[in-house]
């Protein structure tokens, strides 16, 4: 137990310390968090989801949760799991989708000497060394490249799924980047004086509070679960639970999250939107709610009704 | 901050799980329609079925019928009984909270009277909070017990009273003492003999056309003394430590269930692809919902008292109970009026408003969770 959670730990005291406003600025205007990214390697987190890392990937999600609560500015996950599939740490590689003759939305293409691409359809991926880049940007002003696919290799990931690993990322990424807001949205709603009082004595306050805590703890609950199936034959279904019920979550949290902020929320100079708007990206990459409620479903309706709550109760 | 453990159900409650399928399966020709409701089906022979096999009063002490077992056990029997639709209503207010309470607070001899014919399927119990002017200020309850010589006479109306027309007993919260400085101070809970004593029970028909809720009226209704739960004067304590039973439990997400269920039989096996998202959504929410409510009974398990937790999944819970019938509806327009999906669903839908009224409203349970929050 104990050295379960000490990555955590450390992860949350070296994100915490380095993820300031500073950083996440400059990164959003396109400077890499080079510094940043050498203190993870050091670390060993780039490693963490290797084969050999002698953690269980559960816990590398984790820890990718936690990179979700500080906004870390260096794509943790697609590097982790790049790493993974490609067995190797030496060159910085990253993760986008498959596009034909294209890899789309690749974080940091610039800084990666190669590329992993994935796809919704299946299981094979494929390598591309890094040539001509168009840089490009998700809704959050997180790096998202284009790289062209000429002389692709394939790539085996084992018995991976990637695009459901990376869904499970942008989950739990979610889950993550929701508790903060819920922390904010507290500590300004008890520091915000209107009326003579704490906005947090309103009763209208506190219950949109309440609400956007409960689907906190739903995201939470959700994203632990999905990665607790990782490697299990639940593990499309329990994802597609996840990102779906965590999409849904996300929108609901930032709404109320910017209401109780009122114009100091909707501001560059305070953080909130450093989370919200990587919340609002997040739900859609990697299969949206829909993509995946769709696919949740149709699994459903195979097992029929009379097998429906087996299904449901299957696992805790 | 508020906290979910991710727990998996242990082994033992997972061997029960097949136990009581097989149970279930052996009764199916006898069950009524299902309804995944908790309140909705009353029938004593089930119940009586359900006691004789050990699954009433799981967590209690064998002393008293109990079974010694764990709330996780406790949680895949109500899980399954309430999946598969069993009447379960007869029970389950005593096997929840009346049981409970009466171990946690009563006397020997109560101890002794009350819970083994509760634990046999033999005694069913209804909540005697609300009042006509005393809904969620429940403090507010102006039903008195004053005391004499040969007991208790109560006077007063008890409202909303679940099965109190088909139940043996209440356990009523009323006022003992005149009202003073500290309106928490001053109240205890009574056992009723809704039999004998004398009360007048009216049941009310509810917008679905069922009586199943009453009006109870206490006109000098004389009450033997040692029917007071403890002891007298600490019925407030009592009355919240009651309410966290109350709240967290699987009925507080699973009442339209049996609408999911029909949804998938109508859609077949082929669905469209805004069916497949319908289905998908509810199981989303359904998924996650039942970890929460399992992380819960994880924290009962550990001698904690979750009031917090138990009011945020009922919360959800409570919501997304409400959401199921609106999903549903938009992916199945078409559904004759004589499928089974267009019976749970009309059901599911007029039972929906008390979803976030009945063991507080969802105004009340935000409230708790906004001083679990630290917000007041
Ligand atoms: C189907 C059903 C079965 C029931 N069974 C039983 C039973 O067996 N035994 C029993 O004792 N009771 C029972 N009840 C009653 C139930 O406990 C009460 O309905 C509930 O506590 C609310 O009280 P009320 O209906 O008087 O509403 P009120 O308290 O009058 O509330 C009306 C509205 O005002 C809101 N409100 C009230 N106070 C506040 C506040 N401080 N801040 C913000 N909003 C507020 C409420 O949330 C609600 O929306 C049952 C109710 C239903 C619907």
């Amino acid at each position: 137990m104990s050295t379960d959670t000490l990555h955590i730990d450390t992860a949350s005291r070296i994100f915490g310390d380095h993820c300031d406003k500073a950083l996440l600025d400059a990164a959003e205007a396109g400077e890499f968090p080079q510094a940043l990214c050498q203190v993870l390697a050091d670390n060993g987190f780039l490693q963490l989801a290797m084969h050999d890392s002698g953690f269980a990937l559960a816990d590398a999600f984790a820890v990718i949760r936690i990179a979700g609560r500080h906004a870390l500015p260096v794509p943790l996950a697609e590097i982790m799991l790049a790493n993974r599939w490609l067995n190797q740490t030496d060159a910085l590689a990253t993760v986008g989708l498959a596009a034909g003759e294209k890899i789309t939305a690749a974080p940091w293409a610039t800084q990666a000497k190669l590329v992993v691409g994935v796809s919704e359809l299946g299981a094979d991926a494929i390598v591309v060394r890094v040539g001509d880049v168009e840089q490009g940007a998700n809704l959050a002003g997180e790096s998202r490249d284009q790289v062209a696919a000429t002389a692709s290799e394939p790539l085996a990931c084992g018995s991976d799924e990637p695009y459901e690993l990376l869904a499970l990322a942008r989950t739990v990424q979610t889950a993550g980047a929701l508790e903060r807001v819920l922390e904010l949205s507290l500590d300004y709603a008890g520091e915000r004086e209107q009326f003579g009082r704490p906005i947090s004595k309103f009763q209208a306050i506190q219950h949109n509070l309440a609400v956007l805590a409960a689907e906190v703890a739903a995201a939470v609950r959700a994203g632990d679960a999905a990665a607790a199936a990782l490697g299990t034959p639940r593990q499309r279904v329990e994802i597609a639970a996840a990102k779906a019920r965590v999409g849904e979550a996300a929108g609901v949290v930032a709404e109320i999250a910017h209401q109780v902020h009122g114009a100091m929320g909707f501001t560059h100079e305070h953080r909130l939107h450093h989370f919200t708007r990587r919340a609002w990206a997040w739900r859609d990459e990697f299969g949206n709610d829909v993509f995946w409620r769709r696919e949740l479903g149709a699994h459903i309706a195979s097992v029929g009704a009379d097998a429906v709550w087996d299904f449901i109760a299957t696992r805790g | 901050m508020l906290q979910f453990d991710q727990v998996e159900l242990p082994a033992a409650a997972e061997a029960l799980r097949a136990q009581v399928r097989e149970f279930l399966r052996e009764q199916a020709a006898q069950l009524p329609r299902p309804n995944s409701d908790f309140g909705s089906g009353h029938d004593p022979e089930f119940s009586a079925r359900v006691g004789a096999k050990g699954w009433i009063g799981m967590t209690w002490p064998k002393e008293y019928g109990g079974g010694e077992r764990s709330f996780f056990e406790r949680y895949v029997v109500t899980e399954e009984l309430l999946a598969a639709g069993a009447p379960v209503g007869a029970h389950w207010i005593a096997d929840r909270q009346s049981g409970a309470l009466i171990l946690r607070y009563g006397t020997e001899a109560q101890k002794q009277q009350y819970v083994p014919p509760i634990t046999r399927g033999e005694s069913f119990f209804s909540i005697g909070m609300s009042e006509p002017n005393s809904g969620s200020d429940l403090a507010s309850v102006r039903t008195t017990a004053q005391r004499t010589a040969d007991g208790w006479l109560v006077n007063g109306t008890k409202l909303w009273s679940t099965d109190a027309h088909r139940n043996h007993h209440m356990i009523a919260l009323v006022r003992t003492e005149p009202l003073g400085d500290n309106r928490h101070a001053g109240l205890s809970q009574l056992v009723i003999d809704l039999r004998n004593d004398g009360a007048e029970i009216r049941p009310i028909k509810n917008i679905s056309g069922h009586e199943d809720f009453n009006e109870v009226v206490f006109a000098d209704v004389l009450i033997p003394e040692d029917r007071v739960v403890g002891e007298p004067g600490n019925g407030w304590q009592q009355v919240t430590s009651e309410l966290a039973y109350e709240r967290s439990g699987p009925e507080r997400f699973l009442s339209a269930y049996r609408v999911f269920v029909e949804l998938v039989r109508l859609v077949g096996d082929t669905p469209a692809p805004h069916e497949a998202d319908a289905i998908g959504r509810i199981a989303s929410h359904l998924m996650t919902l039942r970890r929460m409510s399992i992380s819960v009974a994880g924290m009962l398990e550990e001698g904690k008292s979750p009031e917090v937790e138990a009011a945020l999944v009922k919360e959800l819970g409570n919501n997304f109970e409400k959401l199921v019938p609106e999903i549903a509806r938009m992916a199945a327009p078409l559904a004759a009026e004589s499928t089974d999906f267009r019976r749970a669903f009309t059901d599911t839908l007029l039972g929906s408003p008390a979803f976030t009224i009945r063991g507080g409203t969802r105004e009340i349970l935000r409230g708790v969770i906004a001083r679990g929050l630290g917000l007041r």
